[in-house]
């Protein structure tokens, strides 16, 4: 029971960090149908941000809100140099022009830093537990747990409140409709962006926290539990990529404690089997948005 | 090239098992075969010239080149013919290259690497031909798993979910070979032949390189090929010819794991060991680009690929690290140095699908192939064939909806609407926009089933059958928004339908597919791509190729939508000669007034829902209540349930 | 105020609509009728930006507008209700016509959402609701009320009766008729060709993407063949 309790908790602190990664990708598929696989570039490149500031000193307090910015100018720069050239291409163009990225970039930082691990120190509280009626919680997943339900909960205000927030969603829905109100495409498409790297930044404090080094491929791990959350969540579905996210975290989590030891290095292989599954019965993912084919 | 096809049109004959495999012997066999042999012959000359005038480390090069492409020739085989893009055949590799591995590695050194190995595995060894059948036969029981999910999943064209279930594929076979350390060694031990054990002749390499580019034509010409390619241009279109994409699917499918299997053994077996980032991402990613860059769609494409890939590789490696000079100008020193240095291969290769993604997306060669442009070339000009006189119609049968009720969601598009068609007759539908005349058509050829109600022709009772099974009953459709095999050629569209009904509907007279090319007034352009074609030519060719699947009945949406008033009556004499020439009934749903009533023996009026008159066009278009459902007017009296407008 | 000359689309090498030529005027409510498939939809579309003419031109207030970009053309001032009403069913109703007022300055938006309270009274008791939960009827009275928002000058409707409940046919032509006598600029495409002519000053009739007749509702409808001109049995 115990165990329990703590595995949920370590659970959701590892799925806060999908969630908001989902949450990223499927802000841009709303908008575009591009499935990015190129998001997890923002934590590689965030990483060498954080290890340069590192270098000169500097401690998380400005680490943190540097990582937040850079990534969403690196997300924006990213639209801007590649994916602005192949909108309303077919899923096949899309898909390998954002893997074009993801190796560009992690080719870029193999050139210009090295393929070697680069280190930096991770917060002194990282590993400091808490006690409470019994159980002992990571500080750290309190924290993210915390600052993600803010995130989405400030995200969600922007996404109902504001103008910006139901263009994004109105295009999301049916693009020529809203471009028809008078929205326009390329501040929405950017706009996209712009909060799609906002919410991978606060997932790469995090990403980065826990990790303490960088290296060129970093970016793939989160790329890839960031792109199958959303897909399990159902495409296109926010709240979906949100769910899927958490619901991966936990997985992970509690598949690693329940697998018998000889396995347990497996968890991973189990997972992805575990999506593969989903995908080969309900193709749409948990949530399905897709609608049905005219003829 | 006519000849031939004559003989064995009239009846299944003893070719008949034949033309069921390959449809033209000089085209789809002696061509292919020929020009796979000029293409190896090129690759593999090339790549020795280069390695006697260069020397040095370019054996190993051209060595692994080869390798890379056969695997590129086995990816190509399942992305280029069904369209579906697949992120996982580089996990099979790692199935094949491990099982490859475990197998041919001597006991000795496998009790140094893998003592504990599950199965005894650490005891066998075979021969490394042996090794390499067993890793075929194990990636196959793999790929017919995963072939069975992916058809669950309704892989097509563009699919998402089928790119995940391959992405995952990958990831799992990384991970058992990362982390199952008892059974691979892991990453941290890899396992590895002795020194002088490993691939020394690169005799192995040649003959399965011109094995691979045989079959990858073979397949690519075969019926099955043909069928497979018509669903990657569009599934439902394929299906309403009486195609069952998932079988060509898993056929492509099976062939590519063979090709990568193989390919991934000798990759093991020349490198002499294998880990876990043998067969990951990297490797994905360097065949990925290179059958993108040439051209997924053909075979000449993914050679050019691997050639342009590999030098482009091979460059940047050596400008990275060999130091270079421009006009006997050493750069040390000088801005270029901030490009050329270590990881520009990398970039290279991001750069390349980067810029072939935005630029040129269907890659250097598109869909090119040297046989069939050599076959172009080398065959004589064909004459139109004679149209053959109509047969006679065979028994008549009855197409029957009957009491047909659609729900969508609460809507009612279809109440109990219904029509009868004799297979000697035209019957018309029409009906203002939103009345449910497509709906009606839709439940007919089984993509929509209904709520209520039941379909049949003759005796058989269709109701709620799978698309591709009421085509290959003999009934068969065309779409309001045009839906051809765009990047096909004419004949080829008219092709994969005749197959069909030749596989299915074998007994009976009917056209050969270049008479029915002829007929349409096609010939001239037969080789073109339908995505040429211009509207008119397009409207045509879809009308040819439903015949083509000698249907009983032949279900005509909107042939005349997008058309002059000229063109639609141009269009009546060209149904009543399709129908007439392969013997079908037709049902034909249109707008147009004036071409219905010309066209039509009997028109049934749907508004709302149902059917509202039927009879002669005379009678229909006097009735008063067709002239409201029409006009709209303020005394509606047309008492009915309200569907909303479903149709598109 | 919009001038169409010699307009042609076409979908790849469909010609959906040939050299069609109209006029409206400030203040005119005009129908523009015909058969399914007429290219009606094609127009509308083409004049709203959403598709790119092959030839000819349109021009709105004198200014040359062809193949101006949606949102272009609404800032100008033209706004479409487009066929089968598109609303925005993960919206709300309230959220579906703020949307529509994206154009217009935050104060005047909620004046405007008043001044549709008023013309919609029916809406506002869903005001929260999801839009996709509203009936036909509904939904089409909010997809006249999102185009509303913006102001338009000219305001497009493309087949606004279409899978509606005759009693919801007689709410829309009552509409139309209410906003005429606002003084509104209306071109509506309707397959409902007699209710249609009832309300509108002028009518084109286009068949097969061209424009066959034109008149005002009691000349098409004197000539007595409006139904052969309509589906085209004259040339049959």
């Amino acid at each position: 029971m115990t165990e329990l309790a703590q595995n949920i908790v370590d659970g959701l602190g590892r799925g806060s960090i999908y969630a908001l990664l989902a949450l990223g990708i499927a802000v841009i598929f709303g908008v575009m149908h591009l499935l990015n696989f190129a998001h997890g570039e923002l934590i590689t490149i965030t990483g060498y941000v954080a290890y340069a500031a590192f270098l000169r000193g500097a401690s998380w307090f400005v680490i943190a809100p540097l990582v937040l910015g850079v990534a969403v100018v690196a997300s924006m720069g990213i639209e801007q140099v590649a994916f602005r050239w192949v909108r309303g291409a077919p899923d096949f163009t899309l898909v390998l022009t954002s893997f074009g990225v993801h190796f560009v970039v992690e080719a870029a930082f193999l050139m210009y830093v090295s393929a070697s691990v680069k280190n930096f120190n991770r917060p002194g509280w990282i590993a400091d537990t808490v006690d409470a009626g019994g159980l002992s919680f990571e500080i750290f997943d309190l924290v993210v747990i915390g600052v993600t339900l803010v995130t989405l909960v400030l995200t969600s205000l922007l996404l109902q409140r504001t103008m910006f927030g139901l263009a994004l969603r109105a295009s999301a829905e049916d693009f020529d409709a809203a471009r028809l109100m008078g929205v326009r495409s390329d501040r929405v498409i950017r706009g996209a962006f712009a909060l799609s790297g906002a919410l991978a930044g606060i997932a790469a404090i995090f990403w980065l926290m826990r990790a303490g080094q960088t290296t060129p491929g970093a970016g793939i791990t989160p790329m890839l539990k960031g792109v199958l959350a959303a897909l399990v969540g159902g495409l296109g579905s926010l709240r979906g990529a949100v769910i899927g996210g958490f619901a991966l975290g936990l997985a992970e989590v509690l598949l690693r404690a329940r697998l018998p030891d000889a396995i347990a290095g497996l968890t991973d292989g189990v997972v992805f089997l575990l999506i593969a599954l989903l995908f080969i019965f309900r193709p749409g993912g948990f949530v399905t948005v897709s609608h049905a084919e005219r003829v | 090239m006519a000849d031939d096809r004559a003989g064995r049109t009239t009846a299944p004959g003893p070719a008949h098992w034949v033309s069921g495999l390959v449809p033209d012997l000089r085209r789809d066999v002696l061509f292919p075969i020929g020009g796979s042999l000029v293409s190896f012959a090129v690759l593999v000359g090339g790549g020795l010239a280069y390695v006697a005038l260069v020397g040095g480390s370019s054996d190993r090069l051209v060595t692994a080149m080869l390798i890379d492409a056969i695997a590129v020739i086995g990816l190509q085989i399942y992305i280029g013919n069904t369209g579906v893009l697949s992120f996982g055949h580089i996990g099979f590799g790692a199935i094949a290259g491990y099982a490859f591995a475990i197998a041919a590695i001597s006991p000795e050194r496998k009790a140094r690497w893998i003592p504990d190995a599950p199965f005894g595995l650490t005891d066998v060894q075979v021969s490394p031909l042996v090794a390499v059948v067993i890793a075929v036969v194990v990636a196959l029981a793999v790929a017919v798993i995963v072939g069975i999910g992916l058809a669950r999943s309704g892989a097509r064209s563009g699919a998402v979910a089928a790119s995940v279930i391959t992405l995952a594929l990958l990831f799992v076979t990384h991970e058992v070979a990362a982390n199952w350390t008892d059974l691979t060694g892991g990453d941290r031990a890899p396992l590895s032949f002795a020194i002088g054990e490993t691939l020394e002749s690169r005799a192995p390499i040649l003959a399965v390189l011109l094995g691979s580019l045989v079959a990858a034509r073979l397949f690519a010409q075969s019926r099955t090929g043909r069928l497979a390619k018509a669903a990657r241009e569009d599934n439902l279109a394929a299906r309403a010819m009486g195609v069952d994409p998932a079988s060509q699917q898993m056929a492509a499918l099976l062939l590519s794991v063979v090709v990568i299997a193989i390919a991934a053994t000798l990759r093991v077996y020349e490198i002499g060991s294998v880990t876990p980032r043998v067969f990951f991402f990297e490797y994905t990613l360097l065949t990925l680009v290179m059958l993108i860059v040439g051209g997924r769609r053909s075979i000449a494409g993914a050679l050019v690929g691997v050639v342009v890939i590999t030098a482009g590789r091979e460059l940047t490696r050596r400008l990275a690290t060999d130091g270079y000079e421009v006009a006997g100008v050493g750069l040390d020193g000088t801005p270029a140095d901030w490009v050329f240095r270590e990881g520009l291969p990398t970039v290279f290769l991001g750069l390349a699908m980067l810029g072939f993604m935005i630029l040129r997306p269907n890659g250097l060669v598109d869909d090119w192939e040297l046989d069939e442009w050599l076959h172009r070339r080398l065959t004589a000009e064909a004459r139109p064939p004679e149209t053959q006189p109509a047969p006679d119609a065979g028994p008549s049968r009855l197409l029957e909806a009957d009491a047909i009720t659609v729900d969508f969601g609460g809507f009612r598009a279809l109440s109990a609407a219904g029509l009868r068609a004799d297979s000697g007759e035209i019957v018309g539908l029409i009906g203002p926009n939103g009345a449910g005349k497509t709906t009606l058509v839709n439940v007919i050829t089984g993509i929509v089933f209904a709520t209520e109600g039941r379909v049949s022709i003759g005796s058989t009772d269709l109701t709620r059958t799978p698309t591709h099974e009421i085509a290959r009953a003999g009934l068969v459709r065309t779409f309001q928004n045009l839906r051809l095999f765009s990047s096909l050629t004419v004949r080829q569209n008219v092709e994969v339908a005749w197959f069909t009904a030749e596989r299915y509907r074998p007994d009976g007279l009917r056209p050969t597919v270049d008479q029915l090319v002829a007929a349409a007034g096609l010939w001239e352009q037969r080789h073109r791509r339908a995505a040429e074609l211009d509207y008119g030519n397009s409207r045509r060719l879809e009308l040819a190729r439903a015949a083509a699947a000698a249907p009983t009945f032949l279900l005509l949406d909107e042939p005349t939508s997008g058309m002059s008033d000229q063109e639609s009556l141009a269009m009546i004499e060209q149904v009543r000669t399709t129908a007439s020439s392969v013997g079908a009934g037709v049902v034909v749903i249109d707008h147009d007034l004036g071409f219905i009533t010309g066209i039509s023996d009997r028109i049934y009026v749907l508004d709302r829902g149902a059917v509202i008159a039927e009879g002669s066009p005379d009678r229909v278009q006097a009735d008063p209540a067709v002239q409201a459902a029409y006009l709209g007017s303020a005394a509606d009296s047309i008492e009915t349930q309200q569907p909303r407008g479903v149709e598109s | 105020m919009l001038e169409i000359d010699g307009l042609t689309t076409r979908y790849g090498s469909i010609s959906a609509l040939r050299d069609a030529s109209l006029t409206v005027g400030s203040g005119e409510v005009v129908g523009l009728i015909g058969p399914n498939g007429a290219g009606k939809t094609t127009l509308m579309g083409t004049i709203a930006g959403l598709l790119k003419p092959a030839a000819g031109s349109v021009r709105f207030e004198d200014r040359n507008v062809t193949g101006w970009a949606p949102d272009r053309m609404l800032r100008a001032g033209v706004a479409l209700v487009p066929e089968h009403r598109r609303i925005f069913t993960d919206l709300s109703v309230v959220e579906n016509l703020r949307l529509g007022g994206v154009t217009t300055p935050p104060r005047e938006r909620s004046e405007l959402l008043d001044e549709m309270v008023e013309l919609f009274p029916s809406l506002e008791e869903r005001w929260t609701t999801s839009a996709g939960y509203l009936s036909g009827g509904e939904a089409q009275q909010l997809a006249i009320a999102r185009a509303l928002m913006s102001r338009p000058r000219l305001l497009m409707m493309d087949e606004p009766s279409l899978g509606l409940a005759p009693v919801l046919v007689d709410v829309v032509f009552e509409l139309i008729a209410n906003l005429a006598s606002r003084g509104r600029t209306l071109l509506v495409v309707e397959q409902n060709a007699t209710r249609m002519l009832d309300v509108a000053d002028r009518a084109y009739v286009l068949r097969s993407g061209e424009v066959v007749a034109e008149g005002t509702g009691d000349e098409l409808l004197g000539q007595g063949d409006l139904f052969e001109t309509f589906v085209g049995t004259g040339n049959g």
